[in-house]
């Protein structure tokens, strides 16, 4: 892949690092308060826990940092506690944010990082959302419109002022 | 950041849900749009209208008013809808047209898109839990474009050679 700088990349990195903070703020959502025992729920033989499945996406933050570097490496980790995969999480995100941010050459075009890693990554909030429903904990609904979601803000502090709905 | 080059990455994204969506639906069972997990969740078929409910409101934050689907008497229906609204809104991104209302792209991807995608998923999984589980692929090297977002979506150009979840009858 090349890494000669195209016309608006610096633009795309942008964007780029707003849909990582989007991550940031929905999978944050997703993975706080559980119902008890939710990291081991499985709902059906053959389909991934939501800590297998957070493992997973932690596992694709990873190899998004991997790509953008040039370094390209996977690697199919095995779930910690949850408290810890949530706090790997957000490591995750904010390494590859920092990255983003930096001068460094990006390794592969924004696009491929849309729509690998990180769509892959919002299509797995989705499931774990999902399950928490199946579960009997189902998060609140929200109006994402209205969400405080800024580059750079990646951690597990997000915004509290939400337009929440049942 | 120009509006030019975050409206053609705004389309790309919109590409990849096509292709997603279309991987989450190709080859499903013909009662998969009914399909119940359980009470409180989604049907497939209610989950492809919701996504044409939030693409629509994204669109109407270009054109004014306001965006209600009512449910479709088949869910093939339903899709192809949806496939109509993603055309219908990259559209509009690629038209340059003004979004309303101090509205932003980067709150139309981290809105509607981002929900669209996450459901997306869902419909994924809904697969699983139907008996029917989508193959693993690597999606970096998926052949998406921005100008292909109806239902004919190109065959995966990396499938995983290993799926430790796979059905007993799968072959790579």
């Amino acid at each position: 892949m090349s890494t000669a700088p195209q016309p608006g990349a610096d633009d795309k990195r942008e964007l780029l690092r707003h849909i990582v903070a989007t991550l940031a703020y929905r999978g944050g959502k997703a993975v706080s308060s559980p119902p008890p025992h939710f990291k081991d729920f499985r709902v059906a033989a053959g389909s991934r826990t939501p800590g297998e499945i957070l493992a997973h996406i932690g596992d694709l933050l990873d190899w998004a940092l991997s790509i953008a570097t040039g370094k390209q490496i996977w690697n199919d980790s095995t779930p910690l506690p949850w408290k810890d995969e949530v706090a790997r999480f957000f490591a995750a995100l904010k390494a590859f944010d920092s990255y983003l941010a930096s001068d460094e050459p990006l390794a592969a075009p924004p696009e491929s990082m849309f729509q690998g890693p990180i769509a892959d990554a919002l299509t797995h909030v989705g499931q774990i959302t999902m399950l928490r429903r199946i579960a009997g904990g189902p998060i609140r609904g929200e109006n994402y419109f209205k969400a405080e979601i800024e580059a750079g803000r990646v951690g597990a502090d997000q915004s509290s002022r939400r337009t929440e709905f049942d | 950041m120009t509006t030019e080059v975050k409206r053609a990455l705004l389309g790309h994204f919109l590409a990849a849900l096509a292709y997603r969506t279309q991987k989450a639906l190709r080859d499903a069972p013909a009662d998969f749009g009914s399909f119940r997990a359980t009470d409180g969740v989604r049907s497939p078929a209610e989950l492809v209208r919701h996504m044409t409910s939030v693409l629509g409101y994204a669109r109407t934050h270009f054109i004014g008013g306001h965006y209600w689907p009512e449910a479709l008497s088949t869910f093939d229906e339903e899709i192809v809808r949806f496939h109509d609204m993603l055309g219908t809104l990259a559209q509009h991104l690629r038209n340059g047209d003004a979004l309303l209302d101090g509205m932003t792209e980067e709150r139309l991807l981290q809105g509607p898109f981002s929900d669209a995608m996450t459901h997306a998923g869902q419909l994924a999984l809904l697969r699983r839990l139907a008996g029917a589980p989508v193959p693993p692929e690597n999606f970096i090297v998926a052949e998406i474009r921005p100008d292909r977002l109806g239902r004919d979506q190109a065959e995966p150009v990396s499938p995983d050679k290993v799926w430790p979840e796979a059905p007993e009858d799968w072959r790579a």
